[in-house]
């Protein structure tokens, strides 16, 4: 779906012309390992280069001109796979032929603020404004501490921490506060030349294009130094699940309990079994028709929501609910009956074809946008280089009962864990 | 069968009104592989006095009546319709807002059978007090989660503080209490009411062919009886101009403190066009004192005064309107005073120019160009319009002919003596972890 140019090495575009969206997208993604530390830095350094530019030396003058730009996005982000960290610039215009624009084409423009954005931030004799780096850390630092607000996030970061503690599959994607508050003006002048020189470095563009055209653009455009970039090899993450399963209650000032719950499983990403354990997932809780949904929620009424997610470059398994806490053993056995019952097979033709289903559905309503196409292919490429969204359709077909019976029988339970009120805190 | 071409955004609009009154939207787009089809009421949280239908008085239904009807839709003898909707890989969903109850599937396959599910289970209420007992608990879990979650609060608690009298001021689910007095006799006697086709809107946008999709609906309705349509008779208390409280706390297990500040529209009783120019400046307007270009936007976020958080946003509806500004912030007293002075200024001293203007109006009309990528959004909003009698598609000409005096206009009615509130979420000083 997306043609490959490599660019040099270590840098590749992904074109992919398409009359579908009214827009033109680019994403440029650069990846490093994974730490707490490097996290941190470059979630910093993702926000400085999203404030200001040497020609836009300030966020007022560097957002209006996106305004006359007819409100062109210009974006940066931080995001993590397996021990991979990614800082990502993500930039989309209006294709002109829908603008009655006389000051000349749109998305050419926004190129060159996106380039300048790289290769000549805001700095002054070579060095990040203090300033900025400082207010910046604040931001980070604020986004890290306000999960604590959302108890739902709160209880899965919380749980992950408690079983992966210091491992990627709890890191978060912005780093700890302490990483993030320890970064210098100096430090970050480090990290945005390791960026330019050390990441691998994806670029995609897609829209209405003229592919040659473009890649001849993006080729003058964005041209980094010539350095060894390596590829982060992504790394095993078995756990042996000998240890026998925490339980673990915490409390806050709140209302209503979170229970969730982890499994482990050597089924990941890179594995054959893959399609086979999203399936397995499907059945269990992703959907409305999962045993989950129908038992816990609308057959007993003791959840409005009650999920399961497949992390499957963590090779783990959650499952999500709130409920009274009052009805935490009674929920949680029937959390535990439904897997139960999925390694005994009982899993019937319906569920297998509603599964099924649902999700071909969701990766064919993923291409209907631009972001999704090119997050689902980045993804996936790592898989397949030619991979559309019928491979895998055609994966999931072949899975049978017995397969997700088996993947069942493969999961191991790591942790039971209970966010919920203080009894006895009231307000004053 | 009507066309309605939109040259500029190269789109066709498809649309008829059936003889039961349904108005059916279609509205294709090429390269999609997903249809979104979108059964819509003109029914709300808001709805709460009417005279139902074949009845003579008013009555007033328990609080949250809508959004539990919608609940208790999904439920049918045979079972429950997300069954059947998986089984035909359509992901379905609704909601309920303080206007509107919609309905709704996205799926890439099966169009046919799954409008038929969703025509037939909207049209087919079932509803027994053993199920609507059952609903109680679920429901009871979703308003316990909404209750911890502090934007939540802040948001209908200034709301809350803002209405005096008007239904907009209940939380759109009820509370727990409130939902236990809810009965089936009830929801059938709200089904019977809003839910006749001459209170709905039919919407299919994505990948489908707008004739044949204009025809089976047809069919579809053709085939079932329904009563006469009849207007719907609701009742709305007097609201006063002024805000109910000017000023309300709480306390919550949050990281940070956070400030919202509510400002009460005056004069809503419009709709059509009237109305999209009043929302149109209302919004450019907000976007040039508080949007990320703005003077008050540096300020603020370079003093440490508000962070990722801040956003405002303004709403409109027929009988009630109003703008929120706020943000998580370690200073709730100096941001509080610096949003106020912004506003005094622009009430005292009005500086917006014709250029500023320009600049908003070329980024919303981008954002609006761009928003076209998403049937979602396309559907939501074309409903919205529609029931105010608006069109979605006068968005862009509108805003080429915005001018400065329509948003100073607006801004009268919007920024008034007495008419605003503030809701500061306090840390209750017990974090950990």
């Amino acid at each position: 779906m997306f043609n490959k140019t490599i660019l040099q090495p270590g840098v590749t575009l992904y074109t992919r012309p398409t009359a579908q969206f009214k827009t033109i997208s680019l994403s440029i993604k650069f990846t490093a390992p994974l730490t707490e530390e490097n996290a941190g830095a470059r979630t910093v350094l993702a926000n400085v280069l999203e404030d200001s530019t040497a020609h836009y030396p300030t966020r007022t003058k560097l957002r209006q001109a996106l305004e006359e730009l007819y409100g062109a996005v210009f974006y940066t982000d931080t995001g993590k796979r397996g021990n991979q960290h990614s800082l990502m610039v993500f930039a989309e215009s209006v294709n002109d032929e829908y603008l009655n624009n006389p000051d000349g084409p749109v998305f050419e423009q926004l190129l060159s603020l996106v380039k300048e954005s790289l290769f000549e931030p805001n700095l002054t004799d070579g060095a990040f404004s203090e300033t900025i780096v400082e207010r910046e850390k604040q931001s980070v630092a604020d986004r890290i501490r306000s999960v604590y607000n959302d108890k739902t996030r709160y209880a899965n970061k919380r749980m992950l921490e408690l079983i992966r503690p210091g491992e990627p599959a709890s890191l978060s994607a912005n780093g700890s506060e302490e990483a993030v508050l320890a970064v210098t003006a100096e430090t970050l002048r480090q990290t945005y030349d390791s960026m330019l020189n050390n990441d691998s470095i994806d670029i995609y563009v897609l829209g209405d294009i003229d592919e040659q055209q473009m890649i001849e653009q993006v080729k003058d455009l964005f041209s980094f130094p010539a350095g060894d970039r390596q590829t982060v090899q992504p790394a095993g993450h078995e756990h042996s699940g000998e240890t026998p399963p925490k339980h673990i209650r915490e409390k806050q000032d709140m209302k209503q309990g979170k229970l969730n719950m982890a499994y482990s499983t050597p089924v990941d990403f890179r594995h054959p079994d893959y399609p086979k354990m999203q399936m397995a997932n499907g059945v269990l809780g992703g959907f409305a028709h999962s045993k989950l949904f129908v038992n816990v929620r609308e057959k007993e009424s003791l959840a409005y929501y009650c999920s399961s997610s497949y992390s499957s470059q963590y090779g783990l398994l959650y499952i999500m609910s709130g409920i009274d806490a009052e009805e935490e053993e009674k929920t949680a056995r029937l959390i535990g009956e439904q897997i139960e019952a999925m390694k005994q097979g009982k899993i019937s033709d319906l569920e297998m074809r509603q599964t099924l289903a649902l999700l071909s559905n969701s990766i064919r309503s993923a291409f209907d946008s631009a972001k999704g196409q090119i997050d689902i292919y980045d993804q996936y490429k790592q898989l397949d280089e030619n991979f559309r969204a019928d491979h895998l359709i055609a994966k999931w077909e072949q899975v049978t009962k017995e397969d997700v019976q088996q993947m069942a029988g493969q999961l191991t339970k790591e942790i039971t864990y209970l966010l919920s009120g203080r009894e006895a805190l009231e307000d004053e | 069968m009507n066309e309605i071409h939109f040259n500029q955004l190269q789109e066709t609009l498809y649309h008829e009104k059936l003889e039961n009154g349904l108005n059916v939207y279609v509205l294709p787009k090429e390269g999609f592989s997903k249809t979104y089809v979108t059964f819509t009421t003109k029914y709300g949280s808001v709805d709460r006095t009417f005279i139902p239908r074949d009845r003579k008085e008013y009555v007033t239904v328990p609080d949250g009546i809508a959004h539990f009807l919608e609940h208790k839709m999904f439920e049918k003898e045979e079972g429950d319709v997300f069954q059947e909707f998986s089984e035909n890989a359509a992901a379905a969903n609704a909601f309920t807002s303080f206007t509107r109850t919609s309905y709704l599937f996205s799926s890439t396959s099966n169009l046919y059978k799954n409008t038929k599910t969703l025509l037939d289970f909207v049209q087919q209420p079932y509803f027994t007090e053993k199920t609507v007992e059952k609903e109680k608990g679920i429901i009871a879990q979703e308003i316990t989660m909404y209750d911890d979650q502090p934007d939540w609060r802040q948001y209908f608690g200034t709301i809350e503080n803002l209405f005096r009298n008007h239904p907009v001021r209940i939380d759109i689910a009820g509370t727990v209490e409130t939902i236990q007095d809810i009965t089936a006799d009830h929801l059938y006697e709200c089904y019977e009411t809003f839910y006749h086709p001459s209170n709905m809107v039919f919407f299919a946008v994505g990948n489908v062919d707008p004739a044949e999709m204009l025809k089976f609906v047809k069919e579809d309705q053709h085939s079932k009886s329904f009563k006469a349509p009849e207007p719907v008779v609701r009742q709305f208390p007097d609201e006063p101009d002024e805000a109910a409280e000017t000023r309300s706390d709480l306390r919550m297990d949050v990281t940070k403190p956070k400030l919202m500040i509510g400002t009460k529209c005056r004069n809503t009783a419009m709709s059509g066009k009237e109305m999209l120019i009043r929302e149109l400046a209302s919004d450019v307007t907000l976007d040039i004192l508080f949007g990320r270009s703005s003077e008050f936007y540096t300020k603020a976020y370079n003093e440490g005064l508000i962070d990722e958080s801040f956003s405002y946003e303004f709403n409109l509806e027929n009988g009630f309107g109003f703008a929120v500004v706020g943000s998580d912030t370690d200073h709730p007293e100096e941001l509080e005073k610096l949003i106020f002075s912004v506003l005094d200024e622009a009430k005292s001293n009005w500086s917006i120019t014709d250029g500023q203007l320009d600049r908003i109006r070329k980024k919303r009309i981008g954002l609006f160009m761009r928003a076209l990528n998403s049937p979602e959004y396309i559907a939501n909003q074309f409903t919205h319009y529609n029931f105010n009698e608006m069109n979605l598609f006068d968005v862009v000409p509108v805003l080429e002919q915005l001018t400065v005096e329509q948003m100073k206009e607006a801004f009268r009615d919007l920024y008034y003596e007495n008419g605003q509130t503030v809701l500061t979420i306090h840390p209750t000083g017990n974090e950990q972890g």
